[in-house]
């Protein structure tokens, strides 16, 4: 008998990457840039590891300003075997940033269109203002659904969806 | 009698803007007006910087009487939110514009960098009849 047959067979744990920083904002391009590579090798031929980035970027920058000096957690899931993958990111909050952002996310989630939200947001949201766009980003961008909940004074925005998310219709030619 | 084109672009002033990790300038070439934008947009509020580029890209625009210019984001790692909302702007100066004046914006995109396929699609529902998309498949 081969050594390697003794070997137990290979399964298929999920990944998990866990990162704790405290801001500045300036490392928030290296994570995603960690957090693309990381997803190319945790799921190679998915295709997702651009979505999962672009996520993970926009989810960090909205915390980061709310997080009030404090860390922030980015925590990275995939799954191959129940083809999921979740983002989790925790930071503390105040109970009115709670509130905003809940209610925000209510509001999103119930518009089942998640492109129809996106551009009504693009039309809401003043392009000479900083912010509102990016939760939208996410869940149509990425193709991700998007929860919130508070857990001892802080609060957890978590983006999750199926590892092989359907694809997008191709862009090219002239959308007129 | 002088090419109204190869005018302009003798008179084109430099425009162009640049931070740490990205830049914006407004380019010529055979084709017209191309508008490049390089390296990483992701600060707090790039549009402070960006807002201001684009109106003035804008202005001369209209100046040369183009009917499309071309957007290059071949050079762009990453956008932001906040940097995206000064594509919306520009979108919405062009709405802005009498019919007769408006042109049309052609993103140059490469799929080397996936989420502008995804981000350029939602700009051409936003920016219908203005946003054109070449590149990324």
């Amino acid at each position: 008998m081969s050594p390697f047959e003794t070997l137990p067979r290979r399964v298929d744990f999920p990944i998990q990457l866990l990162v704790r920083m405290s801001p500045p904002w300036v490392f928030i391009d290296e994570i995603r840039r960690f957090t693309e590579s990381f997803c190319a090798c945790a799921c190679p031929g998915q295709d997702r590891e651009a979505q999962v980035a672009l996520a993970v970027h926009e989810l960090m920058q909205n915390a980061v300003p709310h997080s009030h000096g404090e860390e922030v957690e980015l925590c990275l899931e995939v799954s191959r075997e129940t083809d999921a993958i979740a983002i989790r990111v925790t930071n503390r909050c105040s109970d009115e940033d709670y509130q905003e952002l809940s209610d925000r996310i209510d509001r999103m989630n119930r518009e089942p269109d998640a492109l129809a939200h996106y551009v009504r947001m693009m039309r809401e949201h003043p392009a000479v203002t900083r912010g509102g766009l990016g939760l939208a980003r996410v869940r149509f961008e990425a193709q991700l659904d998007i929860t919130v909940r508070r857990e001892a004074g802080r609060v957890i925005v978590e983006a999750a969806g199926p590892l092989r998310a359907p694809r997008l219709p191709a862009v090219g030619g002239t959308h007129a | 009698m002088p090419n109204p084109s190869t005018s302009f672009a003798a008179r084109m002033p430099a425009l162009q803007v640049a931070e740490e990790k990205y830049s914006a300038y407004l380019g010529f070439d055979a084709q017209g007006i191309r508008v490049y934008f390089r390296g990483t947009i992701s600060t707090v509020n790039p549009a402070v910087v960006l807002n201001p580029f684009v109106d003035a890209v804008h202005a001369h625009v209209l100046e040369a009487s183009a009917q499309e210019i071309r957007v290059d984001l071949t050079g762009l790692e990453f956008c932001n939110s906040s940097g995206f909302k000064s594509f919306i702007h520009w979108i919405e100066r062009i709405q802005q514009t009498p019919e007769p004046k408006r042109y049309r914006l052609r993103f140059l995109s490469t799929k080397e960098r996936k989420w502008q396929r995804t981000s350029l699609l939602a700009l051409s529902c936003y920016g219908i009849n203005i946003v054109a998309i070449d590149g990324a498949a």
